[in-house]
């Protein structure tokens, strides 16, 4: 049993609301420390209200605008001329074009379905100097493995080996004297990086909007066609009412006249 | 440079389109949040937004900075809310959100349950959306803009034109309206 001397519900709404009277909030607290009925009275408001948080109106899907502005600036007004099917052929070659200038490359194969994008072509297999090396003593065209069975002896595969092993270490030494990458090369490695990211990201919420843009027009069209239907069929029974009164008008008019010769042929 | 209500008024007086836009950019959600919540149905609440900045704009050059500019939007707002309610003679309707596609709700539906009963068990939100829209207009105005709006007791009374006990009075009597409606719907 409450024993507030107060206005209970006043007072109970101000401290749940922490707003009103810093005195009587005070007095108030020091009620509720002792009142098991105002306790649970305020966690059950306490309840509502995030009840009531959770009430989130729809999102308005509009953009009022300055009245005088938007009849000054019309730069939006060209895209939402245009019909759906254009924007979205629009989108889908903005897309393309996209994964063009991305230079996306999708490939699937053995080790699944793999995606690249960006400017850097797909290194070339390494060519080890041995493979190279017959490469360039591959039989010319024509000549079959046979001949190349026929010419290639010991002799010539160690030969091959010590001057195989001889470029090695030249290789070996001309890497040695290359400087090394410096921190601004990484530096700007990861710029570009970036720059590439951020356009891929760029592109995406661009493509995004375009969609959403024009699933938002087809469905404004939807209901324009609806309501343009209605309007017709209203139209179409207006207009069947209106001639079948007329024929009726008629079809009295010649009963009358069929009457008034009928009456006179009698005299 | 953030401009506030008050200097970007006084610029839309002197006839800064942009000025005005700013304004409208920076209340226009509130505003159609007022406007949803009270009187429940999104189109409607849109056309009041509208209206709301339409009027403020042709009122501006009388704004004499006695009030807030939200406050004098809000009021606006809400004479014009009050008005649709009036006008329609009815109580807000809870509306079916627009992406969802209702003959695909009765299929889902129980048989003796109703369209509108099954958005409402959908979501928690439309549950409050429903209690909220039985409340009487004046408890609802109160809720929405202490809850949503955090306007304290002193500008709701300014608001709505009535004593600080009777805000205080409204609030505690919707909430008791609303806990009790919100529990039977749970059971």
């Amino acid at each position: 049993m409450c024993t507030y001397s107060g206005n209970r519900d006043e007072a109970l709404i101000a401290y749940l609301y922490e707003d009103g009277d810093a005195g009587e909030r005070a007095g108030f607290a020091a009620h509720v420390a002792s009142c098991a009925a105002c306790r649970a009275e305020l966690d059950a408001l306490g309840g509502v209200r995030a009840q009531l948080a959770r009430w989130s109106p729809p999102e308005p899907g509009f953009a009022i605008g300055n009245p005088q502005s938007a009849i000054r600036n019309p730069q939006w007004r060209w895209w939402r001329d245009v019909p759906v099917w254009a924007q979205v052929a629009a989108a889908m070659l903005f897309l393309g074009v996209s994964a063009g200038i991305a230079n996306l490359d999708v490939r699937y194969d053995a080790n699944g379905l793999s995606v690249r994008t960006g400017w850097n072509s797909p290194r070339s297999p390494v060519t080890s100097p041995k493979e190279s090396q017959v490469a360039r003593h591959q039989p010319p065209p024509g000549t079959g493995d046979l001949g190349l069975a026929t010419v290639v002896t010991r002799e010539d595969l160690v030969a091959l080996e010590g001057r195989l092993q001889s470029e090695l270490r030249a290789v070996q030494a001309r890497t040695a004297a290359v400087p090394q990458p410096r921190a601004v090369d990484g530096d700007v490695l990861r710029r570009v990086q970036a720059l590439i990211d951020r356009s891929e990201k760029r592109e995406k919420s661009e493509l995004a909007l375009r969609i959403a843009q024009a699933m938002t027009d087809v469905g404004a069209q939807r209901q324009a066609d609806l309501a343009r239907i209605d309007r017709t069929v209203r139209q179409v029974h207006t207009e069947l009412g209106t001639e079948v009164i007329n024929q009726r008008a008629e079809v009295a008019k010649q009963r009358q006249s069929l009457n008034i010769l009928l009456t006179s042929l009698r005299q | 440079m953030t401009w506030t209500d008050e200097e970007l008024v006084a610029r839309s007086i002197r006839g800064d389109a942009d000025s005005f836009n700013e304004l409208i950019l920076r209340w226009e959600r509130p505003i159609y949040a007022l406007a949803y919540r009270t009187i429940g149905r999104e189109e409607d609440a849109r056309d009041v937004c509208q209206e709301t900045f339409l009027r403020a704009f042709r009122a501006l050059p009388g704004f004499r900075g006695q009030a807030k500019f939200s406050s004098w939007l809000y009021r606006i707002a809400l004479n014009l809310c009050r008005d649709w309610v009036r006008r329609e003679r009815r109580t807000p309707v809870v509306q079916a959100p627009e992406n969802v596609d209702l003959m695909d709700l009765a299929a889902a539906a129980e048989p003796s349950e109703s369209i509108e009963d099954l958005v409402a068990r959908k979501d928690l939100s439309r549950l409050v959306e429903r209690a909220m829209a039985r409340l009487p207009e004046e408890q609802r105005t109160a809720i929405v803009l202490k809850e949503f709006h955090g306007l304290t007791f002193q500008e709701i009374a300014d608001l709505v034109g009535c004593p600080l006990s009777t805000v205080k009075t409204r609030l505690y009597q919707g909430l008791t309206v609303l806990r009790r409606a919100l529990a039977d719907t749970h059971r």
